[in-house]
């Protein structure tokens, strides 16, 4: 598409700042944890320096305030630059700024937000061994003393939660009542006493997430967003942020990836093969619809016309391009794929097809499986009956 | 301007959803009447000088109700004859076609040559509602003109489709002699012409099938809900939700590229091939599963569902196979990211 001037004069703009700015050989050094959290750290400080790390949050924040169009821009310049996607940074800037406009308080915004900029990470603490899809089954308890909640029990599955500063809790504080009535959200300080992070081994050696235990923690009582008893609501706003905006950055980069197939193509000789074509040609495609339906989400939900279950439909259509794209790629590469080679941590479409591929599950599990997709959509946008409630099971 | 919206419902209320295929010769006086036809015309030919997302809203409404009016094919010959720049009297050429004289052209390939006398031999395949038309528009390299079909040496025969709310024919050229004032270009306009609206016709075919596959999903999803076995409805069993959840989001994604494209006045003709093979494959997995999903009654004749899967088998071949359009995607891919 022909970009109107303006547009065309932004893609100059970001091009030429990453010509300067775009770290080079972060692939290399990134097998190593330590490494490569310093490494986001300072690539993310270098983007909010630049203008360019949050330009989905409002005006009135440097790099912020830039609509659809221009952030696509964006997004598809840093893919293409190969830049690294900011992980480490990913729940901050989305899930904790999301969290705190929508529903923080003015102290918290004030006290929070300059503080991401600074670099300040944030971890979610939502799921636990007992409550995963069903997340409203949580069971880590919180205890009101005075001024402090009193926390015990265990979260999983963390993100980013070992070098995390803060974290973004969901606790029981009442057993009374529908389960979704007794959850409270609170503000929790990873360096506080009682706090023990355990990082999880993945399946491509890779240690994205974290086991959290939680053992007489205190959490003053200002650091709850929303009212005691309303977190499940608070939560929403959370988590719609992941399902909604995250997905345009992400299928724009895996739209910018694309030239990593036809590398591999290439490399393997495969130019005039028509059933590689045909297949390649496809998941074009299939990764333009996931562009197209992430923008038009986007489109709806800025005009106040996002019904329920669009998102869960981004969602599905996104997680299931990126498992094709990452087959495609470990099929096309063959036996070569099969011998292990080093990972680079945080990127979705990093070459090394097998990593890719088992990574990809990430988001056909995380934030809501895409079976629990499946329901919100049948069940609330296209309206079938829903199973009975309460199964007693013997 | 006519709002989108507008030409939405309009086009729901002069086909509504519960008359399938409602009858070809009414349904095409309807479309004359309303105006459609007008819709891709330049205001100085006299038309309404739309965008191209007009018209696509238009195939999408028509691919609900599976009509049985050649719009798609109307729509390319306008614009053929819009875009002439060698035809005698183009305007009222435009006005008879805008107003319902059906104009037809090949869908697919033909393999129709020029002869050293300048007459044309060979036949046209696929080639809708033939027996309808007026004239046939035949491109040959470096020439697109206007052939009625009432000439010698033209014959016209129908070939029975499975999908019986569409009709097409296979037409031969014998000696046909070319008339120059029906001349509609030559050289390179001509080949220029042609594939700017082939691109047209594919994304009006990908319209029709997104129509399609949307009314067939309603259809099903009202069915299972309705339609109670062990005494509950269908569409309380998960298997059941999940597979209609997946129809649903196919169709979704597909249509929010169907209106990208629509909007998107640099797509290459590849692009446009990419989405109707895109959208045909939507159709057809769709219509597959919801006779699946209905039982037994799915293969009655009397049923709907047969009508849908048979358009959407049609689509999947009309404009170019999947394999071809794909293989020209990833072409094209392949060249645009060059190698580093
Ligand atoms: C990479 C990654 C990062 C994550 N990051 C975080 C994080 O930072 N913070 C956090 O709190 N959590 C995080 N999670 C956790 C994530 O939210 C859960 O894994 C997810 O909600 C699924 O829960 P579960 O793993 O317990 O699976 P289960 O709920 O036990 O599900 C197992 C299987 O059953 C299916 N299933 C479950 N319920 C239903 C149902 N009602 N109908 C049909 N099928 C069903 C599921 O789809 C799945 O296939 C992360 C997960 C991953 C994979």
């Amino acid at each position: 598409m022909t970009e109107g001037t303006e547009l065309a004069e932004l893609r100059q703009e970001v091009r030429g700042w990453l010509d300067a700015n775009a770290p080079t050989g972060w692939r290399d050094s990134n097998d190593d944890h330590e490494a490569f959290a310093q490494s986001q750290r300072e690539w993310f400080a270098k983007l909010v320096e630049g203008g360019y790390a949050i330009p989905h949050w409002p005006a009135e924040w440097p790099g912020g305030g830039r609509n659809l169009a221009e952030q696509k821009v964006i997004y598809e310049e840093l893919a293409r630059a190969d830049t690294p996607r900011l992980l480490l940074s990913f729940v901050s800037t989305y899930h904790a700024a999301s969290t705190f406009f929508e529903c923080g308080s003015q102290a918290q915004k004030d006290r929070y937000l300059p503080k991401i900029l600074e670099g300040e990470t944030w971890c979610q603490g939502f799921s636990e061994p007992n409550a995963g899809s069903d997340l409203a089954a949580l069971k880590t308890k919180a205890e009101r003393k005075g001024d402090v909640y009193v926390i015990n029990g265990q979260k999983v599955w963390s993100t980013m939660a070992q070098y995390a500063d803060k974290c973004l809790l969901l606790v029981r504080t009442s057993s009374d009542g529908p389960k979704q009535a007794g959850i409270t959200y609170l503000l929790m300080d990873m360096k506080a006493k009682g706090v023990s992070v355990r990082p999880i081994n993945q399946i491509q050696g890779d240690q994205e997430f974290c086991e959290i235990f939680l053992d007489d923690v205190e959490v003053p009582v200002e650091e709850r967003v929303g009212e005691e008893g309303q977190g499940w609501a608070v939560a929403q706003a959370t988590l719609a942020s992941e399902r909604g905006l995250t997905l345009m950055e992400l299928s724009y980069r895996m739209r910018g990836a694309l030239w990593r197939i036809a590398e591999l193509i290439r490399k393997n000789g495969l130019e005039e093969d028509a059933g590689v074509l045909r297949d390649f040609g496809h998941l074009v495609a299939r990764t333009d619809s996931a562009c197209a339906i992430a923008d038009q989400f986007l489109r709806n939900r800025i005009d106040g016309i996002e019904r329920v279950g669009d998102a869960s439909i981004v969602k599905n259509t996104y997680s299931r391009v990126l498992r094709e794209y990452s087959l495609l790629g470990t099929r096309l590469g063959g036996m070569e794929e099969q011998y292990r080679a080093p990972i680079t941590f945080g990127d979705l479409n990093t070459g090394n097809w097998m990593a890719d591929f088992m990574n990809s599950y990430a988001w056909t599990i995380a934030g809501g499986s895409e079976e629990v997709q499946r329901n919100i959509i049948s069940e609330r946008m296209l309206e079938m009956q829903r199973e009975p409630k309460n199964w007693v099971v013997s | 301007m006519i709002e989108l919206n507008e030409l939405k419902d309009a086009a729901q209320k002069a086909f509504p959803a519960d008359q399938l295929s409602p009858d070809r010769d009414e349904s095409w006086k309807l479309i004359a009447e309303m105006g459609w036809l007008m819709l891709p015309v330049p205001e100085e030919l006299g038309g309404l000088g739309l965008g191209r997302d007009a018209a696509t809203a238009l195939h999408f409404e028509l691919g609900r109700v599976l009509s049985s009016a050649p719009l798609i094919t109307a729509m390319f010959s306008v614009q053929v004859l819009c875009a002439a720049d060698k035809l005698a009297n183009k305007a009222e050429w435009v006005e008879r076609a805008c107003s319902g004289e059906f104009i037809t052209l090949n869908m697919l390939s033909n393999d129709v040559t020029l002869n050293d006398d300048g007459t044309l031999s060979g036949p046209l395949y696929a080639v809708p509602d033939a027996d309808m038309a007026s004239h046939v528009i035949v491109f040959v390299p470096g020439l697109s003109v206007l052939v009625p079909l009432d000439t010698d040496g033209v014959t016209v025969t129908e070939r029975p489709l499975w999908d019986e709310s569409r009709r097409l024919f296979e037409v031969t050229l014998e000696k046909c002699p070319v008339d120059r004032d029906l001349v509609i270009a030559e050289g390179d306009r001509s080949q220029e012409i042609g594939l700017g609206f082939k691109a047209e016709s594919l994304l009006a075919l990908a319209a029709d099938s997104l129509g399609g596959a949307t009314a067939t999903l309603e259809m099903t999803v009202e069915y299972l809900k309705t339609r109670k076995q062990f005494n509950r409805p269908l569409a309380m069993f998960q298997s059941l939700k999940h597979r209609c959840a997946d129809l649903k989001t196919q169709i979704t994604a597909a249509e929010a590229l169907l209106w990208s494209r629509a909007a998107d006045m640099d797509a290459s003709l590849a692009d446009m091939g990419a989405l109707k093979a895109l959208a045909a494959d939507v159709y057809q997995f769709v219509t597959e599963e919801a006779i699946q999903l209905h039982g037994g009654i799915g293969l009655t004749d009397e049923h709907q569902c047969h009508l849908f899967m048979k358009r959407a088998m049609l689509n999947l071949s009309l404009g170019g196979s999947g394999d071809e359009l794909k293989e020209r995607t990833g072409r094209q891919a392949l060249a645009a990211f060059a190698a580093k």
